[in-house]
């Protein structure tokens, strides 16, 4: 029996292995991953090419163009461009907002007499044209106390936990190893069983007197195993090339990482039963990781969703991996914060490798 | 030329006896489009904070209301316990909680300095700065509400107008870039595998044994592609239209142009990838590697090129969904033409003919 | 006595289709049984039902004294298959699908090296047992499937075209080594497109549309429709079957 089992795991991982564009995957897909993540994934909003048309020329005028660069807000364009020109600005992507400065500008200043400049934006790219408005409004708040000489009366103290100098690649690390765990078992589960089907080996083995749920567990543990392999490799870059702290138990992590992977195993067999193609397969399996990632959080917090996408993303069991993993790395959670996400997972864990295992028969049909 | 159309015909009966890839290539880029079109908005709102008001006078009242008020934040489910209140930040119940400390009414009405505190889960960075963004500016409101008598801060008007996008519904900017994400998405995937399947089972070599040319053999099989990419186009742009309302100013002949150039440089990758891939599942592996995440994260469909490091910058320069992203973006909503365009337009030129080029090279010297 | 194999009206029906329809025979313990009938006559799916992949829609039957219905598992102990595709790993060598295999069977390791070395003598495999399966000639990839289906040593053995594509002297070997097996006490269920081929089998067994055309020994038959030789009778029957179907 246990003979049997190792015989088939033994086996699994010589196919995998043998295939040299497939080990290269293998290793390569996380690195990969955790690079360009590591390095694109960058929500700032940062250094917005401002064109500047001044009108006023004066010192007030210079001034406050100054002060537009500050915390690297904007990079104001102090060439004198005409305007007729704005547009065109726009069209080609080379300016993203435009200020124009009118004349009375420094005069009404002086008096009180609330002066107004107008921004004009490109507004294609909205979130970045909102907070870019956002910033112009915190520069003219700015800009009115130095020049008033007021100062706020109340303040906010910031205690900022987890990640205080908020490196984005500390929160995508985690995020990446709840993808990477997701996709590869998935995928390589899903294209296993229907591989062997295709190829014709599939019926070979089924007239073995090997017992069903040894065959099962025969075709899950490589994958399981591969799995974990690769968080390993994702952590070790993340912590050795991005300094990623990792502050929780590294021992939680793995064990909830094998109590989760039960159900993308689970749902990559169901994929597997229910299709006759690797082509089919793959396409179940690339469909399922697509939802997966982009209602779990990963890219986007699921707050920012419309209400019934937020309804949609508690049927994904990646997203409550997700809060998992960024817990246990970041803010150091244990088991007991974690209970509802756990019970949930192994809810899932049960009831969907359950029914694909119930599924699974000896026969075929 | 006869050839070429006998192959194609040939590989449109393929793709139309076989459902499943039919329903695939039709029924994916839709239920792409409405899932990325909803599930990515970078739009910041309902971040979940708690408060916790020691002071419990009228004007704590009235900050909590204005805290709640304001469209950024929202009530956390649970409220937070007395003793481990960041446990709701643990457990992701909560992104932040707000002290409001004893004293603070007090402070606020004889115009003495108060402190406010606020602890942030930082895990995710672009949150936490929102929430630091955010609630300075529901304080700052809250005090230009609750001035001392006698007291004006002149203020600077700033007159805003927002081009081709005036209410900055962030779903206008992502879904034209989805267009350039599903063509490359489905057009490399479905042309990887049908050339790697033809491979294993052994058909290729039939269709290479006939008396035509492997050039002829590539064009046959990449001219029902493209086909099947403008109809996945259309469909895109019509769910954008219809459940996003994107606007369309420009000229539709000239995106059409654009999309041919772009869903042959998307057609010639997916055939370099099966001629350098052995079997469907390395094909499949290898196209959605290629296909799914650089386009996503180098092309500036979600974030902007111009933060990332340098050597990215560069390299982005080779992913054609880049340049393709910036003409429809440009061509939907700003109705740029041909002379503002044509820089970007001359790049995906050269990437595609370099991509055909290579594809047709590996193609005949890997399969024949 | 007890027959390997006995079928009592046995059916598989895919939704309307009658792929096997009512068959019965019976096959006794160390007899060369040739299953013949045309491409789609339902060869496939009975041999699939009589392994236990399949079950029938209607019927009975015993393979090896053990009931098809309830004792699938308890067959696959004592029957060796052989399918029409090659169906062992392409990546793997022919030793490692060899080791494979006897451990699915429950076999330890000195056991399969014993009956690896008895297998290697009968069949000629020794060069080849290094080498990826896939990349083997196909007369090659037959023996090495030939091995494997032997390995358990099984008493019945179930094979579905087993020399399709294979060069004639490769065929005369192939049949030789099954020769030797019958001599053995092993009962052989082979289907065949090969009248050379049925002619070495004890009996045959025509099937036509799902049924059992006609059943007896290969020389009986040629005599019984004053057929030339049996592929002239075989090319008759069916013909015959299809006119009066029209």
């Amino acid at each position: 029996m246990y003979q049997a089992l190792y015989g088939l795991i033994k086996k699994e991982f010589i196919q995998v292995f043998r295939d040299k564009n497939m080990l290269r995957l293998i290793f390569l897909l996380p690195i990969i991953q955790l690079l360009l993540f590591g390095y694109v994934v960058n929500f700032d909003v940062k250094n917005l090419d401002l064109d500047v048309y001044d009108f006023d020329h004066s010192s007030q005028s210079r001034e406050l163009i100054q002060t537009t660069s500050a915390n690297n807000y904007f990079k104001p364009n102090d060439e004198v461009i005409a305007l007729k020109n704005l547009e065109n600005n726009f069209k080609n992507s080379s300016s993203d907002m435009a200020i124009i400065i009118p004349n009375d500008f420094s005069e009404k200043l002086m008096n009180k007499d609330k002066p107004t400049i107008s921004l004009i934006t490109d507004g294609s790219n909205a979130n970045s044209t909102s907070i870019g408005i956002g910033y112009m409004l915190q520069i003219m708040q700015l800009y009115t106390q130095n020049y008033y000489n007021i100062k706020p009366k109340g303040e906010i103290r910031f205690d900022v936990l987890y990640n205080p100098e908020a490196e984005s690649v500390y929160f995508m690390v985690p995020g990446i190893v709840a993808t990477l765990l997701t996709m590869i078992t998935v995928m390589l589960t899903a294209m296993a069983i229907v591989r062997e089907k295709e190829v014709g080996t599939l019926e070979q083995l089924l007239v073995t007197p090997i017992k069903g749920w040894v065959l099962l567990l025969g075709k899950i543990i490589p994958f399981a195993l591969l799995g974990l392999l690769e968080i390993i490799i994702a952590l070790t870059f993340g912590v050795l090339w991005f300094k990623v702290p990792f502050v929780g138990s590294s021992v939680l992590l793995f064990s909830l990482s094998g109590l989760y992977l039960i159900t993308p195993l689970g749902i990559g067999l169901f994929f597997s039963n229910i299709t006759s193609t690797q082509q089919q397969a793959m396409f179940f399996a690339w469909f399922f990781s697509v939802f997966a990632i982009l209602t779990s959080g990963f890219f986007t917090p699921i707050t920012n969703m419309p209400i019934w996408m937020q309804y949609i993303t508690y049927l994904n069991p990646m997203r409550y991996f997700m809060e998992i993993v960024r817990a246990i790395m970041m803010k150091g959670a244990g088991l007991q914060d974690l209970t509802f996400q756990v019970v949930i997972l192994t809810i899932y864990g049960i009831s969907v490798f359950g029914l694909s295992a119930l599924r699974f028969s000896k026969r075929i049909s | 030329m006869r050839k070429v159309k006998f192959i194609a015909i040939k590989e449109f009966y393929h793709i139309l006896r076989d459902p499943k890839s039919l329903v695939i290539a039709i029924a994916m880029p839709i239920m792409m489009t409405f899932l990325y079109g909803y599930a990515i908005t970078l739009d910041i709102n309902n971040i979940t904070v708690a408060v916790i008001d020691y002071d419990k006078t009228l004007e704590s009242k009235e900050l909590v209301d204005a805290v709640y008020e304001s469209t950024y934040f929202s009530r956390p489910d649970t409220e937070p316990s007395e003793h481990d209140p960041e446990a709701l930040l643990r457990s992701s119940q909560a992104t932040a909680i707000l002290y409001i400390r004893p004293g603070f009414s007090e402070a606020l009405l004889n115009n003495r300095h108060f402190e406010l505190g606020m602890t942030i889960d930082g895990s995710d960075n672009n949150l936490s700065a929102a929430v630091l963004n955010f609630s300075k500016a529901v304080l700052n409101l809250y005090l230009l509400d609750h001035l001392p008598n006698g007291i004006e801060i002149p203020k600077i008007e700033i007159a805003v107008q927002n081009l081709y996008n005036p209410d900055l519904t962030s779903s206008h900017f992502f879904v034209p870039g989805l267009v350039g994400i599903i063509l490359m998405m489905i057009s490399a995937l479905l042309t990887s595998i049908t050339i790697a399947r033809e491979k294993e089972t052994g058909t290729m070599e039939q269709l290479l044994t006939a008396p035509v040319s492997t050039r002829q053999i590539l064009l046959g099989k990449i001219i029902p592609y493209i086909m099947l990419g403008l109809l996945d186009g259309f469909l895109v742009l019509a769910v954008a239209k219809i459940l996003f309302d994107i606007p369309f100013v420009g000229s539709q002949l000239l995106l059409l142009a654009f999309g041919l150039i772009y869903i042959a440089a998307a057609l010639a990758l997916g055939i370099l990838i099966s001629a350098i891939s052995k079997t469907q599942q390395v094909a499949m592996m290898l196209a959605l590697t290629v296909t799914l995440l650089p386009p996503m994260m180098l092309s500036g469909f979600i974030f902007s090129i111009k933060n990332m490091p340098i050597p990215l910058q560069i390299f982005s320069n080779i992913i054609p969904a880049k340049f393709f992203i910036t003409i429809i973006r440009g061509i939907t909503l700003k109705g740029a033409g041909v002379e503002i365009l044509a820089a970007q337009g001359l790049y995906l030129i050269i990437l595609m003919a370099v991509l055909m080029f290579i594809a047709s090279k590996k193609f005949s010297t890997r399969i024949a | 006595m007890s027959y390997a194999v006995e079928l009592h009206k046995l059916s598989r029906h895919f939704g309307s289709f009658k792929a096997v329809d009512e068959i019965s025979l019976n096959v006794s313990k160390g007899e060369i049984f040739g299953f013949l009938g045309a491409n789609g006559a339902g060869k496939t799916t009975a041999i699939r039902m009589l392994c236990g992949l399949l079950l029938p829609t209607s019927g009975n039957g015993k393979v090896a004294g053990c009931d098809i219905i309830n004792e699938s598992e308890k067959i696959k102990t004592k029957i060796g298959y052989m399918s029409q595709k090659f169906s062992l790993y392409g990546e793997l060598t022919g030793l490692e699908n060899i080791n494979f295999y006897g451990t699915v069977y429950g076999m330890n390791k000195k056991d399969i090296k014993n009956r690896l070395e008895l297998l290697t003598d009968k069949l000629e495999l020794d060069e080849f047992l290094k080498r990826q399966a896939h990349s083997l000639p196909i007369g090659w990839r037959q023996r090495l499937a030939l091995a494997v289906a032997l390995l358990h040593q099984p008493k019945l053995l179930f094979l579905d075209e087993p020399t399709g594509g294979v060069d004639p002297i490769f065929r005369r070997k192939f049949w030789s080594v099954l020769y030797g097996l019958a001599e053995e006490g092993v009962t052989i269920f082979v289907t065949t497109h090969y009248m050379d081929e049925a002619e070495y089998c004890g009996r045959i067994s025509i099937m036509h549309q799902g049924k059992i055309i006609e059943i007896g020994k290969p020389f009986e038959l040629v005599e019984k429709y004053k057929a030339e030789n049996l592929e002239q009778m075989f090319i008759d029957l069916i013909n015959c079957r299809e006119v009066n179907n029209a």
